[in-house]
């Protein structure tokens, strides 16, 4: 169990998190969403009482982590870098965090082998482990004491395909053996296939916190793709859509058309006697949801000229 | 009566208890740290060899200034512990570095992340890494004391003197210099995070300000001289009565290492890691 409570961390001028009140239960995985920049590490390293909060709090369990006396058998987390000195063997550095918090050696080798690294694999140093190998061996380490809390920020980030699926089904088992299990992403895609619940941050502040059922139901409408090769003939069927209240924009070759189906639209070229080549409904995606939910909240979005930020 | 909270309500079963206390654990895991890198490794060598090299030095200089036409400088016979206490000014450098890069490699590689998510208490974390680098400077400086009397005792031949209590003595108290101050490292570089930064303070304390201090010979600026770290060390390892007795300037240097380490504190727990 997460408690963040009004919780804001200001850097300077910038404010990284604002005014954040969630909780993350157990037994279900939550998907910790936002835009790059959005205040989602700030976060969860506050939770982790690594940065100090400006105000409000974070607790785990219901106590601040700084007070926690053998914290890895609260919560374990990875972290964007995974934090392994380059010379140090991956092997020592989880007999490091091991005996920091009274965890006998053997469980080392155990949790080596859960995540599936060998021991040729475990014995490298630092520099030398891949992307792929740092995260789980960052798992490796959140999974030490067996905590009923996870934090995983980015954890597929740098992922081959099936790293990526790896990832997918631990975080399911966690989340089923009645863990709390919080994970970050900036992709949303990523989240409609392991989240149960989303909690979006945009700018800091809280945007939804809501099932991710919820979410999909909420998605905005699917249009349809129309292409021909009569641009005059494309422009009468678009002002005649219009007309009829959809929201019509024309791109290269064609229309996309939002707020009426396709059947609608052929009926309508038909009628109007409009060659057409192509008529495409498009659903729109989880993602398209998301943009739309952090839209106007995104810290460094392109300017229309594409130079400009924010 | 108001509901209590619940916590932790999903624990999993299998889940051992803590094989040792939170102190002990982050000792351990210093401990394991500092050994688990090649670079210590280096380290000591490199203090033993500049040991070697500096009583070496040392020794000559001390036999040439007893051998050479000049009556005005002659040392007589010379004790090695005195030797080793004169190289420790070069050789306490790569020492304190044992001090300085506990902390110091942390910030740089990130594990300072790690250290404190495991031990998430800034004086439980720097109160370890103080005993583990107190315990490893102090038997470093045994070891190099030792080597040092070793070299310069053949170097010195006829003019040297190695009694068994006083060398002994000068070795341990070389090694309880050494300790101090690479403790006082530590704590300065936990304020100051950087390597470069911290070695220049070091510099400044050790060195630097207190030989400007000493350098146009007025009392006041000497006395205060002898407040700083180096300076104190030296009239502890020299055995010196004045300006205030050996004792004293132990003293002295170990009032430096808890106020670093005191600083070193507050400034973990301050700071964003």
């Amino acid at each position: 169990m997460i408690t963040i409570r009004a919780l804001t961390k200001r850097f300077g001028a910038a404010t990284a998190v604002d005014d954040l009140t969630v909780d993350i239960g157990p037994g279900q995985v939550t998907g910790f969403l936002g835009p790059n920049g959005a205040g989602k590490s700030t976060t969860m390293r506050m939770v982790l009482g690594l940065d100090r909060p400006t105000a409000g709090q974070a607790l785990v369990n219901g106590r601040p982590y700084r007070q926690l006396r053998y914290p890895l058998h609260e919560v374990g987390a990875l972290l964007d870098a995974t934090g392994v000195h380059p010379a140090r063997s991956g092997r020592a550095h989880l007999l490091a965090m091991a005996r920091s918090n009274g965890i006998p050696a053997r469980r080392v080798d155990e949790v080596l082998d859960l995540v599936g690294l060998d021991e040729r694999a475990a014995g490298k140093p630092g520099r030398a482990l891949s992307l792929g190998m740092g995260q789980r061996l960052g798992i490796a380490g959140a999974l030490l004491g067996d905590p009923p809390v996870l934090l995983l920020d980015e954890p597929v980030n740098g992922l081959d395909p099936d790293g990526v699926r790896w990832i997918r089904r631990f975080t399911r088992g966690l989340a089923d053996e009645g863990r709390t299990v919080l994970i970050s992403s900036h992709l949303m895609s990523e989240m409609q296939q392991t989240a149960d619940r989303v909690v979006v941050l945009g700018r800091g502040r809280l945007v939804a916190d809501a099932p991710l059922a919820d979410l999909i139901a909420a998605r905005p409408a699917s249009s349809v793709r129309v292409r021909g090769p009569e641009p005059a003939g494309l422009a009468t069927l678009g002002a005649r859509l219009a007309a009829d209240g959809a929201a019509v924009s024309p791109d290269e070759g064609g229309l996309t058309v939002t707020g009426v189906t396709a059947g609608r639209v052929g009926d309508l070229a038909y009628e109007l006697g409009v060659r057409l080549h192509e008529l495409t409904p498009v659903a729109a995606s989880l993602e398209e949801a998301f943009l739309e939910l952090t839209a106007g909240s995104v810290e460094y979005a392109a300017g229309p000229t594409g130079g400009e930020t924010r | 009566m108001t509901a209590v909270p619940t916590v932790t309500p999903t624990r999993p079963a299998s889940r051992p208890a803590p094989t040792s206390g939170p102190f002990t654990g982050a000792v351990a895991a210093e401990w394991t740290k500092l050994w688990s890198v090649r670079s210590t490794w280096w380290t000591l060598l490199a203090a033993v060899v500049t040991m070697a090299a500096a009583a070496g030095q040392l020794a000559i200089y001390a036999v040439n200034a007893n051998t050479d036409d000049d009556p005005t400088v002659n040392p007589g016979i010379v004790d090695v512990g005195e030797i080793v206490a004169g190289a420790l000014e070069l050789t306490q450098y790569v020492v304190l570095a044992l001090g300085l890069f506990a902390i110091t490699s942390e910030y740089a590689t990130g594990t300072i992340r790690t250290t404190l998510r495991c031990t998430p208490s800034r004086g439980r974390v720097l109160a370890a890494k103080a005993a583990v680098v107190g315990a490893v400077t102090f038997l470093t400086g045994l070891l190099i004391g030792a080597v040092g009397a070793a070299v310069a005792r053949p170097v010195l031949g006829e003019w040297g003197r190695a009694p068994l209590g006083g060398t002994v003595a000068d070795v341990v108290a070389s090694a309880a210099y050494l300790a101090l101050l690479s403790v006082l490292a530590l704590g300065l570089a936990a304020a100051l995070r950087g390597a470069v930064l911290t070695l220049t303070v070091l510099f400044a304390l050790l060195m630097i300000v207190p030989l400007s201090l000493q350098e146009p010979g007025i009392t006041v600026l000497t006395r205060i001289a002898d407040a700083f770290p180096g300076v104190a060390g030296n009239h502890f390892l020299a055995g010196d009565t004045e300006p205030y007795p050996a004792a004293v300037g132990l003293l002295v240097l170990a009032g430096w290492a808890v106020a670093a380490l005191a600083l070193g504190r507050w400034a973990l727990r301050r700071r964003d890691a």
